[in-house]
């Protein structure tokens, strides 16, 4: 019953987390400069269009009002609709007046929902591509702590960790997919596309599952009950995998939970760079474009994302280790 | 070939890696008979780890075997017959840290039920899962079919020594090492692991070696003894014979340093007060309980009541003793002096000034009149500050010093502990327990205290570092007019130190009474307890068998009603279990909380 109690409250603690968030972006949003309506209706629109525009959006209500509306809608799953994009796919800027106000816009709730899966799924190669680099050469490090392996995982963190995730995108472009038209590089139409951007991703954090894999690997193999199983009879290989591991998995868990809001912030510039149809890409444009709905709906469902990722790497802690106060 | 001779170790030597190095053993050669018990006795650095890990082929990896063989029924363990020869089924290991023994994350039945099937896979799961259950019944766990799902940090110290015991012997060793099993545990505790592990070396018909820094633990064994010195054999021969007439100088010695507590001269006499002296301290009825979130609910506590209502008067220049078994509340009880925590209710009064009522700022100036010593050297220093930095610290925090004035009364400090100078700009890395010890005093003297709180100071040393100390601890009290306070587990040094003497237990003070009276004529029945499991080599003035302790003290969150000690006392009766007892003067200066003696008063007064 103790994971019960964990669950409600943690779910609880995350929707005000998710909640809280949702209030600064909502705020910020309003606050910085960059008027919504002048780019939707185009530069060259009288004032007067721009504030009918404005008030008939409710963008001229106040803030706590225009909150409130938002919340009541985000409570019935309605994310709001897009300023700019159409159903149609197209988006809607300068020239050409589509009428904000009216149906025609997209639902903020499709725009995500069709992008999250392409999301989710780079940052799940992503983290399997860094699990699989680090993994050999953290235990190879952590297990013999003065001999080249440990210099190996070293060094290699060291690499990974200078190099900028944009340059290696580039490169990695310029080799794998001009020079050796091995891999593809833009946009997607398939699952081969994922592979370049989630590699780049991967050496982002690599480094860091490597530093930890090696030090709390290191550390658990002086500790005493790992000495003491050679006297009680069990084999090397048993010490190593069924007890040394275990006890250094905890901190490699709550590394990676952590872990994930670099995973964020690389995912934008990455797809961005891979003209990926992710979420990244998607708030990299509505940001350009002060697509307000669209920009506030991405928030929310990373925060959501974030917070239901960690409660779950708090149980996984726990269950591997009970010590741990959850 | 003679096959009773199960172990046979020829001229065992072992070394550093490092070539030039001295042995740490040096050419150890014995032999043992299938179920025979050898004691080891050797104090701390003697060589017993080392040895008792080179002979379960063990070494770590500094160290190296330079000569010499260790046979298992006619197999060379370190040659040839190593693949005929299993540690941990034929060969089993119990060392003297089970809390740290077994991993945290794994229920402790489930590692030994894992280790059992690796050592004997010819067993399966549910057979190693069955014996492993049955076994923790036999050592005497109670409840032990939910106990083998518990995991380590749920074990108390003798719990998880009794744990480890089953680890042991599970697999049906032939021979078992027991490396100083019994030098965590409280005496109580320690004096029923002895107990079990001797009947169960009988019954499984192991042969046992025993190793011990403590003479009367290897005196409830009872068999051949070895004394181990420097990493060699000095002497061989039956327990009662080398108490009767030691052969080498060196066993003469560490059977003389075996504390007495009976056949000893006088302790320190009870220092009587003078009329209308005032007490340099004054415990009046302090309180503390912390709250521990319970599991498995939404918002509940459970309350662990650590100090229950305790009531001391400390007189200035005396020593003042505190004892109980861990988990009795000593140390919140300690904590509570040196008011590192606040009680929740009733106060401390030091010198007539109330440490409740003081401000901060206030509080920091007085602190120098109370300074606490803690058990630990090793956790207590800060590892990379010299050392002459460590013991002016205390003064820089007060007071501005000019330097050249600070390293003279630094080295002055350093001096009256017994620290050579030169250790002033020297990191402790390299330093013994006992300097190190040195150390924490010098630190806390430097601030001219009156009164100093030692908690369990003495017990991380042995017998001849510890004497040493209890020497400066006199020198230094007649010198600067100091009162001790002595919180320990250890009655042999507070019967040598101490005027007079608290009991504790589970919270509250049992008895209080003057070293004399409570050594010769303890009042409680716990008490006599403790006194009675208390190891050493000579006759007590009670029968121990009377007063063997079942069991463990009640858990300070559901503390039972009436007598807490109730529940293990053999002359508990039904009053007990309802009311109660308060800690009451029966006789002048002799205080004990228990129904027995109120009885013994009713009578006489009738």
């Amino acid at each position: 019953m103790l994971i019960l109690e964990f669950l409600v409250k943690r779910i609880a603690q995350g929707l005000l987390i998710v909640f809280i968030t949702s209030l600064i972006i909502f705020t910020l949003l309003r606050v910085v400069p960059g008027d919504p309506v002048r780019l939707i209706v185009g530069g060259m629109a009288p004032p007067d269009v721009v504030e009918k525009v404005a008030t008939k959006m409710g963008l001229r209500d106040p803030i706590i009002v225009q909150y409130g509306r938002y919340m009541r809608g985000l409570l019935q799953g309605d994310l709001g609709q897009s300023y700019l994009r159409p159903r149609s796919g197209m988006i809607a800027a300068g020239g050409q007046y589509v009428d904000p106000t009216k149906s025609d816009m997209a639902l903020v709730t499709d725009l995500i929902l069709e992008r999250l899966p392409f999301t989710l799924q780079l940052g799940g190669m992503a983290l399997l591509f860094a699990l699989l680099i680090s993994f050999p050469v953290g235990i190879a490090g952590g297990l013999h702590q003065h001999r080249w392996r440990n210099a190996l995982a070293f060094g290699m963190q060291s690499l990974f960790v200078s190099i900028p995730n944009f340059w290696l995108a580039i490169v990695l472009i310029l080799f794998l997919s001009i020079k050796l038209k091995l891999l593809p590089a833009l946009g997607y139409q398939g699952f081969s596309y994922v592979i370049l951007p989630a590699l780049v991703l991967a050496v982002e954090i690599a480094p860091f599952i490597i530093r930890t894999l090696t030090t709390s690997l290191g550390e658990v193999m002086q500790a005493p009950f790992i000495d003491e199983a050679r006297v009680r009879g069990l084999s090397r290989r048993r010490i190593v995998y069924s007890h040394a591991l275990r006890n250094a998995a905890v901190p490699l868990v709550n590394l990676l939970g952590i872990q994930l809001s670099t995973l964020i912030g690389g995912v934008l510039v990455i797809e961005y760079i891979f003209d990926y149809p992710g979420l990244g890409n998607l708030t990299v444009v509505s940001v350009v474009g002060r697509d307000f709905p669209v920009i506030q709906g991405i928030a929310i469902t990373t925060s959501a994302v974030f917070v239901f990722i960690n409660i779950i790497v708090d149980l996984v802690a726990y269950l591997i280790d009970p010590r741990v106060e959850i | 070939m003679d096959l009773s001779r199960i172990l046979e170790i020829d001229d065992l030597t072992v070394g550093a890696t490092t070539p030039g190095a001295a042995p740490i053993l040096d050419h150890i050669s014995f032999s043992l008979s299938t179920s025979e018990i050898f004691g080891i006795y050797g104090e701390s650095g003697a060589g017993k780890t080392v040895l008792s890990r080179a002979l379960a082929n063990w070494l770590p990896e500094s160290l190296e075997y330079r000569a010499g063989r260790v046979a298992f029924a006619g197999h060379d363990i370190l040659g040839a017959g190593a693949r005929e020869v299993r540690i941990g089924r034929d060969i089993a290991y119990i060392g003297s840290k089970p809390q740290s023994s077994l991993d945290p994350t794994v229920p402790v039945g489930v590692q030994i039920a894992e280790k059992l099937h690796s050592v004997r896979p010819e067993w399966n799961g549910r057979e190693c899962r069955d014996r492993v259950m049955q076994l923790l019944g036999e050592v005497r766990i109670p409840s032990p079919k939910e106990r083998y799902w518990d995991y380590p940090s749920k074990f108390s110290g003798g719990m998880m020594q009794r744990a480890m015991i089953v680890d042991a012997i599970c697999a049906e060793p032939a021979v078992l090492i027991a490396d100083n099993v019994t030098q965590p545990l409280d005496v109580t505790i320690a004096a029923q692991i002895v107990a079990l592990l001797h009947d169960l070396c009988m019954r499984h018909k192991m042969a046992t070696i025993y190793l011990s820094s403590s003479l009367p633990t290897l005196g409830q064994f009872g068999d051949r003894t070895a004394v181990l010195y420097q990493g060699r054999f000095v002497e061989q021969q039956p327990f009662e014979e080398l108490l009767a007439s030691p052969q080498s100088d060196y066993a003469r010695k560490a059977i003389a340093s075996v504390p007495r507590m009976w056949e000893t001269a006088e302790g320190p006499l009870a220092r009587r007060q003078a009329q209308g002296e005032a007490p340099l301290m004054k415990v009046e009825n302090v309180h503390r309980t912390y709250r521990a979130r319970k599991r498995g609910t939404f918002n509940t506590y459970s309350n662990v009541q650590a100090v229950r209502g305790v009531t001391l008067d400390i007189m200035p220049r005396e020593n003042f003793g505190i004892v109980g078994e861990s988990g009795c509340g000593k140390s919140t009880l300690t904590r509570l002096l040196a008011w590192l925590e606040t009680p929740d209710s009733g106060s401390i009064v030091l010198n007539g000034t109330s440490l409740g009522a003081l401000s901060s700022r206030d509080l920091i100036r007085k602190r120098n009149e109370f300074q606490l010593l803690l058990q630990d050297p090793y956790n207590a220093l800060p590892p990379r500050t010299t050392v002459g930095r460590m013991i002016e610290e205390s003064l820089l925090i007060r007071s501005r010093v000019p330097r050249a004035d600070l390293r003279k009364r630094v080295i002055a400090a350093m001096a009256e502990v017994g620290l050579a100078a030169e250790l002033y700009d020297q990191l402790p890395n390299a330093l013994s327990t006992g300097e190190r010890q040195r150390i924490s005093i010098a630190r806390a003297l430097i601030l001219d205290p009156k009164l100093l709180i030692l908690d369990e100071t003495l017990s991380a040393l042995d017998q001849r570092e510890q004497g040493r100390l209890i020497e400066l601890f006199s020198k230094l009290q007649e010198k600067n007019d100091l009162t001790y306070v002595f919180i320990s587990h250890d009655l042999a040094m507070v019967r040598k130190v101490c005027t007079r003497i608290a009991v504790m237990y589970l919270g509250e003070m049992v008895e209080i009474a003057d070293n004399h009276d409570l050594f010769f004529d303890p009042q409680h029945p716990y008490t006599k307890a403790l006194l009675s499991a208390a190891p050493t080599l000579e006759e007590k003035p009670f029968d121990p068998s009377d007063f063997l302790l079942e069991g463990e003290p009640p858990s300070p969150i559901d503390i039972p009603a009436g007598c807490s000690f109730a529940s293990r006392c053999p002359k508990a009766f039904g009053r007990c279990r309802v009311e109660t007892p308060r800690l009451l003067e029966h006789s002048p200066g002799r205080f004990a909380a228990c129904h027995l003696l109120d009885g013994d008063h009713a009578q006489a007064a009738a």
